[in-house]
């Protein structure tokens, strides 16, 4: 028996799902109601990790699409989890939006004194909640955290979380200024505004552009342009 | 019309057997086996207040002091817990409320029942009485039964014959007959005149003849002689059912760490659990209170910390209850050491509901409630306003900009179907908002902002809309007015849309948040 074979049974007798092949699972997608975006990518996929990007300074709409896709899932009576990192989250803006807040469970970090960081705490909360089956979609909002600090997340974690994911019947997004989960996200959006509608001064309506940035099928770069309105409109 | 019997539980050395309960299950047996003693009296004279047949033939006594007792070597001692003994009546008054629903608790330790009707349920009365010792001793009694055609009878004959005694009805004087007289309720006057006549047992009582023995010892004396006949018939006062579920535990010796707390709240729980299953019942709402060591100079009082858990589906899983407990007191830390714990469970009738099949998953109410104690543990339980950080968004009913609430978040009252009002025609711009609002510098050309400070840098303003003016609660000391702006700045990657308000009150600019 050659000594390849040999660590290859030792291995499996220790660990039998190590060589195990894993039949790809069907992709099921969450629409996000946003009708350009959904054409795209078919909308937010399950067992997947998702992440939206775009920055933080200016405008990019990206909020406003998490918005959208938790008010589609819990508008079916689903259960959606925020995890907001930076306390950035706005209720009011939100119900506007059309989210259930009741079907919504919202996770404020770094309000207290503890002994994690608002970055560590929300990694952290968001392994719980997976954990925790029952919920449609678990967001994770990184985007007001300085982009050094979410650079030195290992991809070891970000891996961690997309096997995990895949046994879940939910979907997991991430909300940041950067894709930083690399091969470990099944579909990576960057949002960007082109410029807006003023009504007079006033802001009444977002030209947005999406951009598919990586999705599990292998396309090439696509985009979609959309509009968002002004609360107020 | 069946036969009218009554049973009597009696459980000797009440407070002995009370204090072994109120141990591990494990070691029941060998503290039994143990000479064990509980003390009572002054914390500088302890005596003995009751003792178990080992530490009896030691030749301890009751009355002894704690000194006396020591002499003997391997002794062990406990001191007397009324809590304990309610704890472990409460457990006897159940055992008996499953035979019978005319259940009186005749005295701490002793029980009787009434058995009229239960012959269709148990089968004979020795069978139910068999029934009642096996039931009993499940739950950790050495016991005494006796069935009889009256309590009285019933009462006496499990008070001075072990096991279990069956009296049938017209047999009354002669099985009583042996019993010493002393267990009746005299009076130690009543009792010397007795045994001056000679008369010690029942039998000899019995035999006197009753209007010489009215003449000298009154109406209390004919009592005495029914009650050694056998005689006496009254019906029960039956107990009602106990109005809550509540169990305490007095360490020895303060505990300082979680694990020793854990170990008790663990078994107080089983007993509380045990409680509600035996009343088909369960708990929404967990009150715990440990009361510490130190005591305040100024009150008379120790410090006590106590701590509510509200759950939103009632359950009797003592392990759901037990983690909700642990992770709490995880993230608590005490001025000193605990003394004694105590904890009440609200009783509720248990959730009988199915799920509905084609309802979307949710989570699971009992698993949530710990991932939600967990995340609790995680990131804190709310911040300095006092709103919570985790849990379900509300909007407060208020003009004040900003203004919300984190309410418990729960997965089962959630029923209603959200707004079938919403159509997402297109989606809404969201404002991200900086809590707290940052502070800033705004620089003005006529009332418009024309630049304004966002991450040390100045930026151009685009364009401005406002002012939008509002105030609040002018009336107190939480009054606000503000000027709000909503402007378009430019920045290095592209255009951004920012909120930022004048505090009119303070004329002060911040920066209340981004639209994204």
């Amino acid at each position: 028996m050659s000594s390849a074979v040999l660590l290859r049974s030792t291995i499996e007798a220790r660990f039998p799902a190590a060589f195990a092949v894993r039949a790809s699972r069907e992709l099921i997608c969450i629409p996000t109601g946003i009708t350009a975006m959904d054409g795209l990518t078919g909308g937010i996929p399950l067992h997947c990790l998702t992440e939206i990007c775009g920055s933080q300074v200016a405008s990019s709409g990206k909020t406003s699409v998490l918005l959208a896709l938790l008010a589609q899932v819990t508008q079916q009576g689903k259960f959606c989890a925020l995890v907001d990192a930076q306390d950035s989250f706005d209720p009011g803006t939100a119900a506007a939006a059309g989210v259930s807040l009741p079907h919504l469970l919202w996770v404020r970090c770094g309000k207290t004194r503890q002994k994690l960081r608002p970055l560590e705490q929300a990694f952290k909360v968001a392994d719980m909640l997976l954990q925790s089956s029952g919920f449609g979609v678990i967001a994770v909002d990184l985007s007001g955290m300085a982009e050094k600090l979410v650079r030195k997340i290992p991809l070891s974690t970000w891996f961690r979380f997309s096997r995990v994911v895949e046994q879940q019947p939910a979907a997991l997004v991430f909300l940041e200024q950067e894709p930083h989960a690399t091969s470990c996200a099944g579909l990576v959006l960057r949002v960007m505004s082109e410029p807006a509608t003023l009504s007079g001064k006033l802001l009444t309506k977002f030209h947005l552009r999406v951009e598919v940035m990586r999705t599990r099928e292998r396309k090439p770069v696509q985009s979609a342009n959309f509009a968002a309105k002004a609360q107020w409109a | 019309m069946g036969v009218i019997m009554f049973a009597c539980l009696y459980v000797p050395d009440f407070p002995v057997q009370a204090a072994v309960l109120a141990e591990p299950e494990q070691s029941w047996e060998s503290l039994r086996n143990s000479p064990m003693v509980v003390l009572d009296g002054p914390a500088n004279l302890p005596r003995v207040a009751a003792l178990n047949d080992p530490a009896r033939k030691l030749g301890i006594e009751p009355g002894m002091t704690k000194l006396q007792v020591e002499t003997c070597g391997g002794v062990l001692l406990r001191k007397r817990s009324i809590e304990e003994e309610n704890s472990a009546h409460a457990r006897l008054l159940e055992c008996a409320n499953d035979f019978s629903p005319k259940v009186e608790p005749e005295s701490p330790g002793t029980v009787l029942l009434d058995l009229a009707g239960t012959g269709k349920l148990f089968g004979s009365i020795e069978n139910t009485a068999k029934k009642i010792h096996a039931r009993a001793e499940e739950r950790g009694f050495r016991l005494r039964v006796a069935v009889a055609s009256n309590p009285e009878t019933a009462l006496y004959a499990a008070r001075g014959f072990s096991g279990i005694t069956m009296i049938p009805r017209g047999q009354e004087a002669r099985r009583l007959g042996p019993l010493a007289v002393d267990l009746l309720p005299i009076t130690p006057e009543m009792l010397e005149t007795l045994e001056s006549w000679g008369i010690r047992s029942f039998q000899a009582l019995a035999a006197l003849p009753e209007i010489p023995l009215t003449e000298r010892l009154g109406q209390a004396g004919l009592h005495l002689q029914r009650l050694a006949r056998g005689q006496i018939h009254r019906t029960l006062a039956p107990a009602e059912a106990p109005p809550n579920f509540r169990e305490s535990y007095e360490f020895d010796d303060p505990v300082e760490t979680l694990e020793s707390l854990a170990f008790v709240l663990n078994r107080l729980l089983q007993q509380l659990c045990a409680q509600l299953v035996a009343h088909a019942l369960a708990t929404n709402e967990l009150r715990l209170r440990l009361d510490l060591e130190v005591r305040r100079q100024d009150e008379g009082e120790g410090e006590q910390y106590q701590h509510e858990w509200k759950l939103p589906v009632p359950t009797q899983d003592r392990r759901v209850l037990l983690t909700l407990l642990r992770l709490d007191l995880e993230r608590s830390t005490f001025a000193a050491p605990i003394k004694k714990v105590s904890i009440e469970a609200v009783s509720v009738k248990p959730r009988m509901a199915q799920g509905h099949l084609f309802a979307p998953p949710s989570p699971e109410a009992e698993r949530l409630e710990i991932t939600l104690a967990r995340i609790r543990g995680v990131v804190g339980n709310a911040d300095e306003q006092g709103i919570s950080c985790v849990g379900s968004p509300r909007i407060v009913d208020s003009y004040m900009p900003d203004a919300f609430t984190v309410e418990a978040f729960s997965s089962v009252s959630v029923c209603e179907s959200a707004g079938a009002n919403f159509s997402a025609e297109m989606p809404v711009i969201a404002l991200r908002i900086f809590r707290p609002a940052l502070e800033t510098t705004v620089e003005l050309t006529g009332e418009a902002p024309h630049f304004v400070r966002l991450w040390k840098k100045y930026r151009r303003v685009l364009a401005a809309s406002g002012p939008w003016c509002s105030s609040g609660n002018w009336w107190n000391a939480a009054a606000w007015a503000r000027e709000e702006w909503d402007v378009a700045l430019k920045t290095a990657t592209g255009m951004g849309f920012y909120r930022i308000y004048r505090d009119r009150l303070r004329e002060q600019w911040f920066m209340e948040g981004v639209f994204d």
